[in-house]
């Protein structure tokens, strides 16, 4: 720990000066982040409005937003330094975890105490980091997977939190008609709130310095960046909204069980999001997020709820690797079509 | 007919820049070659060209008559053309024979492959001595020896070698070179690349000045070792430097 | 005394399959750079079409690797050449070779799931619940007759590979492409096809796998990933590529696993290989064997 220089509130740090855009192109951003932002807030009540079925399409957005909360906090570590984590479901894990246990022990909601969760999370990170970053390429991802088998196996065995069986969370006692819209406005902070931090760690030094270690490590060290504490401190950072939303998703849940939140295949899922959207971005893990949400939908209602929708899932990562490895709006940046209302860096 | 053509070729490395402009060399037979010129000038990229391993762009290199970019370096050693590149690339974990054995992996004859290895040994008898010592082993000098012995094991028409002093204290280096200008007696056309461009030309018959990707000069190699004006264009500050350590 | 002897028995008898289900996997790395996240995933399409060969036609499962090696095999220098060309040379080769092997994992998985629906399957030839007893004293020791067949199998297939390794021409340019893949290219060895080649090799040693596995694990379709970072771990061990390292990385844990199964309980056996690979990791990243971990 010693050697390690908290980089005190990195986001704050020093901005990088922006390149100057052209200000119809600023303008469409602010537009279209304007109209998503509103869409996203006023969602309930249109839907209540326009679906019969308005719990289960509250149902939909809870889950799309928490998603887009995980890929954008994964694209911290994973698109910005480009140390690519199989394992950070484990923050998932401790977030719906303490947040629940606080439940159950002290009653304090987790609507109240899903920052504290994210905090959990954060400092899992650090000490997690700390050991699984001494590694760089494969080896980091496979000592990531290590890492969520290990912490799969001590839940499995923990009696205190229910080993296998998990326990059970009393249920949120709100109106019946409007249960559903806590959660979601909770996920909906989450979500923003991981955008937001994605797009000012995007602006800042710390940023940049990310993107030099994905580029070329030796260089961005002998550059003089303490590209330990920069992956470290990106680790963990990536931790705090992921635990977050754990700790909310629990509460929907109502119980805790280890495998409802470290499968692999969640592991996998936000990596995917923000792979298939575009790595390194700060749209692309939101555009990742919801495609991939679509396909599943979509894929369930073709083929019912059955397991081939990761096949599909599977097909499509493949396709996006071998021929758009930059991702949705990493490929149409490049190639120059990236529309403004996508550009969010 | 030349033995091998190479025209207007331009190559680079994945979507970089060109690093060969338009190159165009011809190689005869019995004839050996020392191309000199200073760094970036795209010497070891045109043996890499020329060995299959790097495709050109464009141009075409012809050798014995058909054209032969975008063959593979196996096809491209199977029709006679050996690249040794600047690094010894040995198996560092088989023993010298196993290296030199892997010489003639396109060698099916057994027979034919001890033959040879005799040969080899003889050429370089400090390797005989270490036969079954690890590759990876051995000293600078010696896994250079390794490499060049490992070439000739499949006996090419033409021997392309990519900087064979480098790094190689000066009474090695010198004994390398001698083996190398030996080579032409076994009917190899060697073409060399040498930062030292007085010992690489010293070894050779014709000298092939590169800049920037093309040729700028070419003719005997004791006249451009000669002549004071190419000397300062493109071999001006090594020359300097050699005359100064001499 | 005894139980100690007993647990050492159980642990070298099931580190002798591990072996041969990791030497496929660190085969790929050494001689491509491929870290194969779906090579547990196609160990269980062996082990489904073991299963599917016993359950139609009783075919025994050790001998119904005489289909699977064949198979995948095939499957191996098919997918080789789907996939892994277009992505040569690229920024990060090796990491995207994990990623896109995740890509198959997950179709195979779900595939499986698809066809076999996520039940627990075993094969159950008459072998599998006999064993042959030592008396020693008051008490005996016990050796199961599944996995000792096994075991005597897996050591085998390991030893004919390592012939074919040293002793055919295909075997040189296998090891002189893992060694060299320049110096390889060099020497007049078309790396693709060797690559191809070898992964093919590498799969046919997965198809074996699983033909043993079936009738040894209980199996279904996401199991594979707990194989997986055990198949890691231990290669992590061993020092990746290096087959020899595989195979006592396998022996190790797989006894360490047995003890502190012993010890803690089975639920707690996994930890001795995330326990290794952490300590491994943390301390020589390299593995323990194997030189130095080229990434």
């Amino acid at each position: 720990m010693s050697d390690l220089p908290i980089v005190e509130n990195p986001v704050e740090a020093e901005t990088v000066p922006e390149e100057p855009q052209p200000a119809s192109g600023r303008t469409a951003r602010r537009v279209a982040v304007i109209v998503i932002l509103t869409l996203v807030l006023l969602f309930p009540l249109i839907a209540r409005s326009v679906f019969p079925s308005y719990n289960y399409v509250m149902q939909l957005g809870i889950v799309l937003l928490m998603w887009i909360a995980m890929s954008s906090s994964w694209n911290i570590i994973g698109g910005f330094a480009g140390y690519i984590s199989l394992g950070h479901a484990v923050f998932y894990a401790i977030g719906g975890y303490v947040s629940g246990m606080i439940l159950i022990h002290w009653g304090l909601s987790p609507f109240l105490t899903a920052p504290l969760a994210g905090l959990a999370a954060v400092a899992f990170g650090v000490v997690a980091g700390l050991i699984t970053l001494r590694t760089r390429g494969p080896a980091f991802i496979i000592s990531t997977i290590a890492l969520l088998f290990l912490t799969l196996l001590f839940l499995d065995n923990w009696e205190f939190v229910g080993g296998t069986d998990g326990v059970n969370l009393p249920l949120a006692s709100f109106p019946v008609e409007w249960l559903k819209a806590p959660f979601y406005y909770a996920m909906a902070l989450g979500a923003i709130g991981s955008v937001y931090l994605s797009h000012r760690v995007a602006h800042s030094k710390f940023g940049l310095g990310l993107r030099a270690i994905s580029q070329d490590e030796t260089k961005a060290e002998v550059a003089g960046i303490n590209t330990r504490a920069y992956k470290v401190t990106a680790f963990a950072l990536s931790a705090f909204f992921i635990g977050s939303v754990g700790a909310i998703w629990g509460y929907t849940l109502t119980y805790l069980r280890p495998v409802a939140f470290l499968a692999i295949a969640i592991a996998a899922r936000m990596v995917l999001m923000a792979i298939i959207g575009g790595r390194g971005t700060v749209a692309g893990p939101v555009v990742g997020a919801v495609l991939i949400f679509a396909v599943d939908e979509f894929a369930v209602r073709q083929f019912g709820e059955t397991s081939l929708n990761i096949v599909v899932v599977g097909v499509l990562l493949l396709v996006v690797l071998l021929f758009f490895p930059l991702g949705v709006v990493g490929s149409l940046r490049n190639s120059g079509r990236l529309p403004a209302f996508l550009d969010w860096d | 007919m030349a033995l091998l053509e190479v025209k207007e070729v331009v190559a680079g490395y994945g979507a970089g820049p060109d690093i060969l402009t338009g190159v165009s060399v011809t190689i005869e037979e019995g004839t050996s070659y020392c191309i000199v010129g200073p760094n970036g000038a795209g010497k070891s990229t045109l043996l890499r060209a020329i060995a299959g391993i790097l495709e050109p762009r464009s141009g075409e290199i012809v050798f014995q008559g058909s054209k032969v970019n975008g063959l593979r370096p196996d096809q491209m050693l199977a029709a006679g053309v050996c690249f040794v590149p600047q690094d010894p690339s040995l198996f560092p974990t088989m023993t010298v024979r196993e290296n030199l054995a892997m010489g003639a992996y396109l060698v099916p004859d057994r027979q034919l492959i001890r033959q040879r290895l005799d040969l080899v040994f003889e050429a370089f008898p400090a390797l005989a001595d270490r036969q079954s010592q690890n590759a990876g082993t051995l000293s600078g000098g010696e896994q250079q020896m390794v490499a060049l012995g490992r070439s000739l094991m499949i006996e090419p028409k033409v021997l392309m070698i990519d900087e064979p002093s480098l790094g190689l204290a000066p009474m090695v280096a010198d004994l390398i070179f001698e083996r190398i200008r030996g080579f032409g007696a076994l009917g190899i056309t060697v073409v060399l690349v040498e930062q030292n461009a007085v010992k690489g030309l010293e070894s050779s018959d014709w000298g092939i000045v590169l800049d920037l990707g093309s040729k700028e000069f070419e003719g005997p190699a004791d006249g451009i070792l000669a002549d004071p004006r190419i000397r300062e264009l493109y071999l001006g500050k090594q020359l300097a430097r050699k005359e100064h350590l001499l | 005394m005894i139980s100690l002897l007993q647990v050492l028995i159980l642990g070298l008898l099931l580190g002798g399959v591990y072996a041969l289900m990791a030497s496929g996997l660190t085969l790929l790395f050494g001689v491509m750079r491929i870290v194969n996240l779906a090579h547990a995933a196609l160990i269980l399409v062996a082990a489904y079409i073991t299963l599917l060969l016993f359950d139609r036609f009783g075919l025994d499962p050790i001998l119904s690797a005489l289909v699977t090696m064949p198979v995948m095999f095939g499957l191996g220098v098919g997918l080789y050449l789907l996939l892994f060309p277009r992505i040569e040379g690229s920024h990060r080769y090796v990491e995207m070779t994990v990623l896109l092997t995740f890509g198959v994992a997950l179709i195979v998985e779900g595939l499986l799931a698809f066809i076999f629906t996520g039940i627990f399957r075993q094969a159950r030839p008459g072998y599998v619940m006999d064993a042959f007893r030592f008396p020693i004293g008051d008490s005996q020791l016990f050796v199961p007759t599944g996995q000792l067949y096994a075991m005597a199998v897996s050591l085998t297939l390991l030893a004919g590979l390592w012939v074919f390794l040293q002793l055919t021409r295909t075997g040189r340019a296998i090891r002189a492409t893992t060694q060299n893949r320049a110096a390889a290219q060099i020497v007049g060895i078309n790396v693709r096809r060797i690559s191809a080649l070898a992964f093919g090799v590498g799969l046919a040693l997965a198809g074996a796998s699983g033909s043993l596995v079936s009738f040894i694990f209980p199996f279904f379709p996401s199991k594979h990933w707990q194989w997986i970072a055990l198949m890691l771990a231990l290669i992590v061990l061993g020092g990746m590529g290096s087959i020899k390292g595989a195979v006592l990385g396998a022996l190790i844990l797989a006894v360490a696993a047995a003890f502190v199964s012993d010890t803690f309980g089975a639920t707690w056996s996994p930890i001795a290989f995330y326990l290794a690979l952490f300590l491994i990791l943390l301390v020589r990243p390299q593995g323990f064997f194997g030189a130095k971990m080229r990434l």
